[in-house]
């Protein structure tokens, strides 16, 4: 992470009841690997931690020992919102859990729009067993099928429900309603924080630390489902070909993350791809910790995603 | 204590066997007696006031949807079309055009210090003519400080160039709701929660908090006060201890003119917790405060496109209804309120709204018979007759939006329902013919506090532009004071207090300057509201 970006990042989770939301909630404050999310969510009441974890609780606020704070959204957004930006230090991360039914657009557009929030990307929860019916719904389908259109990436919780068959069809009717999100399966809500936040530290690491020391309360039951990826690279982009190849990212690609030198006086970059969602943005100076080099680093579905293919990819200059 | 007798040119009690009267006997801040001087005589030694000898006394109006917001709002710069007076007394000239808008901010922008935020509020532009209100308008109020208009709905505004860069906005600022002008640049419109979030985050316009503080409650006090209200609702708070003191603390005053009743925000917690706060603030009541129901929100709203619609959905315009909770956990949160004998407003705006609220209630009634509920479904504006007969059988009330009619009535009828379906909207006829507990409201700060206006509403059903909208549905003025008075007060389970002006409930009047009951029908909302009377305290506007 640029350190002088100060601004906080902002992660949606949606999902509709029993999607998993809390349980990948509960999960991720266990596994935070060194980062200090603050999470909001809807039901306080949920939020189920050991209590040799919790260093702190005041209220509908609570801290654990690993410097994460989980407080309740309290049904006003713009309230939490910004006691979460005045907070001091400010957190490394922000989740919001929207509630069963909220068009999370309403959530993220908020990070695009303050200076002080940065929009990392929206993930919705389907619970494969009930997803038919869901959608279906006369009442709710037009709210489960409004959250998969503005997600990132969709996560097929509890997916040992589905029959193997029936997996393939929940993902194909769900790339109907939501093309251009990518997807990924998860068992009971255990997803790598790198998959839901981004890597910590992404442009600091090098293709063979898959793991770094900081994270070893990471479950090894993710590792064997992702495959990741970086490179570091002494010459400068072109612009122009650094935006074409970022529309052309392949497939299983999850998240990719880096500081790239553009050739000629265009400075630096920073690039963002959350599942098929890529964001460019030029920096008014260059990284403070990059060092003279290209760094970038990215996280996919093993089996899906070729390494090799985003060594072509970001081979075009 | 001493027992007072007020005469007035006219007493109308909302009492059938005594609908109309000269004289009020109060004592210990309570009616005594209801009659003619003769009859109220009968109790024994009073003094005889005859300050409203020429006013018309009607119980004091019960506002049962409207927000302590109405009074808070106050501090910022009023900039809207209609005169208005403010809780402290100034009367608020309307700015009829974009000249008078500039106008009224220098004013109150040479009064302002140094450092502070420049901030209007009740600008509407379906009342003016000329262009809508940009970023340059206001730019020649001042560049130097930030300038953000809040519009009526409070879903919009309008800032300056200065607040537009304090928000780092630019023609390449790629967020929804940033306005632009054919030059591509924002025009200083923003539309929305996510494109207004910077400008308030960075001016300090914090809506929660214009409803927190005591000199809130104390505007919002006189707001009621100046519109003859002695009871009025707070439709949904968060009640946290330390607020609930502050009430306390501020309704108690002798000299505060209003009874308040706070309603719990039911998503603040999981339900089983609502139910413990909700019981836990009934027993902290006192006698110009009462706690212990609570609101939920089911949809959005209609003019916002965000209203839950049946088939077939909005006239003209995108669908964008959301639920605010979904529908299987409205089930369950209603059971669990139900079940503890928790008392519930319920905000539907919608149709869709309305069914599911309306099978949440049939399912929490049969699982848990409360013969006495009076469950509240609040808006209820697109309500069909099919679902008033199920809300009838179900023992439900209804609070509907009649200050609507006026405000949106075109704006449903061209655009957002169409005209069948807007001319039923906000269907009081309906309603009472069904026997349903009826109230009507402002949901203020939305439109403004001002139950003759509101009762003119349900009355005339006439639009900005003039159009009646659905003359079936009208009623007629007593029956429109009635849902002013009695009807909310039923609402609220209050009405065995207030309400009406009968033997052994308290003296609470509104003191009026004309008989809604003889003027000219389309005249009622121009009636003069002399003050009111709380406890048998009169509280004089002047």
């Amino acid at each position: 992470m640029n350190p002088s970006d100060l601004r906080l990042p902002l992660t949606v989770i949606t999902g509709y009841l029993g999607a998993g939301k809390t349980t990948l909630v509960n999960h991720l404050l266990r596994n935070a690997g060194g980062r200090r999310i603050m999470v909001l969510v809807n039901d306080f009441g949920d939020i189920a931690i050991d209590a040799d974890l919790i260093a702190s609780q005041d209220g509908d606020s609570l801290t654990l020992a690993n410097g994460c704070i989980c407080c309740s959204l309290g049904g006003d957004l713009y309230y939490a919102l910004t006691a979460a930006l005045d907070r001091t230090p400010r957190p490394d991360h922000l989740l919001i859990e929207a509630s069963g039914v909220a068009d999370p657009k309403r959530i993220s557009d908020i990070a695009r729009a303050e200076p002080d929030l940065r929009p990392d990307a929206t993930v919705a929860l389907v619970d494969a067993g009930a997803f038919a019916g869901q959608v279906e719904d006369e009442y709710i389908g037009s709210s489960v099928a409004r959250q998969l259109r503005s997600s990132d990436l969709i996560v097929i919780n509890k997916s040992d429900l589905a029959s193997s068959a029936g997996l393939a069809d929940l993902q194909k009717r769900i790339a109907g309603l939501a093309p251009a999100a990518q997807q990924v399966t998860s068992f009971r809500g255990r997803l790598s924080p790198d998959i839901l936040l981004g890597r910590r530290d992404f442009s600091e690491e090098d293709r063979s630390s898959a793991s770094s020391s900081n994270e070893h309360d990471v479950p090894h039951e993710h590792e064997d489902l992702y495959v990741r990826w970086s490179m570091t690279t002494e010459t400068a982009f072109d612009k122009a070909r650094l935006t074409a190849a970022l529309k052309d990212l392949p497939a299983g690609l999850l998240r990719l993350k880096g500081f790239v030198r553009l050739r000629g006086d265009e400075g630096w970059a920073l690039v963002q791809v959350v599942g098929r969602r890529a964001d460019l943005e030029l920096l008014k100076s260059p990284p403070a910790r990059a060092g003279p080099s290209t760094r970038l680093s990215a996280i996919g579905l093993k089996g899906l995603l070729e390494p090799a293919s985003l060594d072509r990819l970001f081979a075009r200059r | 204590m001493q027992t007072v007798v007020y005469v007035a040119r006219n007493i109308i009690t909302m009492t059938p066997s005594r609908p109309e009267a000269t004289h009020v006997a109060v004592r210990d801040g309570r009616i005594l007696a209801v009659g003619s001087l003769e009859e109220v005589a009968g109790w024994g030694d009073y003094r005889l006031d005859e300050s409203f000898a020429d006013k018309v006394l009607l119980p004091g109006f019960v506002e049962g949807h409207a927000h302590m917001m109405a009074g808070g709002i106050w501090q910022f710069t009023y900039a809207g079309f209609e005169d208005r007076i403010a809780p402290d007394g100034t009367l608020w000239i309307g700015a009829q055009d974009i000249d008078a808008v500039i106008r009224r901010l220098r004013e109150a922008e040479a009064a302002l210090a140094p450092e502070a935020p420049l901030i209007a509020w009740g600008f509407d532009p379906i009342f003016l003519t000329s262009d809508r209100l940009t970023r340059k308008d206001l730019d020649q109020v001042t560049t130097s400080r930030p300038v953000a208009v809040i519009h009526s709905n409070f879903h919009l505004m309008t800032v300056n160039s200065r607040a537009l860069e304090m928000a780092q906005y630019d023609r390449n600022s790629d967020v929804e709701g940033i306005a632009r002008g054919e030059d591509g640049e924002p025009n200083g419109e923003l539309q929305e929660m996510a494109a207004m979030f910077p400008i308030m985050r960075r001016l300090g316009i914090d809506f929660r908090s214009l409803a927190r503080t005591g000199e809130s409650i104390r505007a919002y006090g006189k707001v009621c006060q100046r519109c003859g209200v002695t009871t009025a609702t707070d439709l949904i708070n968060d009640l946290p201890p330390e607020d609930v003191d502050v009430l306390t603390a501020i309704t108690g005053e002798e000299n505060y003119p209003a009874r308040l009743v706070p309603v719990l925000n039911a998503h603040s917690a999981p339900a089983a917790e609502i139910v413990s706060q909700a019981l836990g603030l009934r027993a902290l009541s006192s006698d110009k405060l009462r706690l212990g129901s609570v609101k939920i929100i089911t949809d959005g709203s209609i003019q916002g496109f965000t209203a839950r619609m049946r088939w077939p959905g909005y006239f003209r315009g995108p669908d964008h209804g959301i639920w605010n909770i979904p529908p299987e956990q409205l089930m369950t949160t209603v059971e669990t309120l139900n079940a503890a004998g928790v008392h519930m407003h319920v905000h539907v705006n919608g149709d869709e709204a309305s069914e599911v609220a309306i099978e949440a209630f049939a399912r929490a009634l049969a699982k848990n018979p409360n013969p006495d509920h009076r469950h509240v479904l609040q808006h209820c504006q697109l309500a069909d007759a099919a679902q008033f007969r199920r809300i009838r059988t179900l023992g439900l009330c209804v609070n509907l939006f009649a200050n609507h009619l006026y405000y949106f009535g075109d704006k449903h009828y061209e655009l957002t329902v169409g005209p069948e379906r807007a001319e039923r909207i906000d269907a009081c006829g309906t309603a009472l013919a069904e026997g349903i507990p009826l109230a009507i409201h402002s949901d203020a700060p939305v439109t403004p506090m001002g139950p003759l206006f509101t009762a003119w509403c349900a009355v005339n059903r006439v639009t900005v532009s003039g159009r009646v909208l659905g003359a079936s549905e009208r009623i007629c003025v007593e029956t429109a004071l009635r849902a002013v008075t009695l009807g909310p007060a039923y609402t609220l389970h209050l009405d065995h207090e207030i309400g009406s002006i009968e033997v052994g409930k308290k003296a609470d009047f509104a003191v009026l300057e004309e008989n809604p009951l003889t003027v000219d029908p389309m005249k009622i909302r121009d009636i003069a509201v002399w003050g009111t009377v709380l406890g048998g305290k009169p509280f004089p506007l002047a």
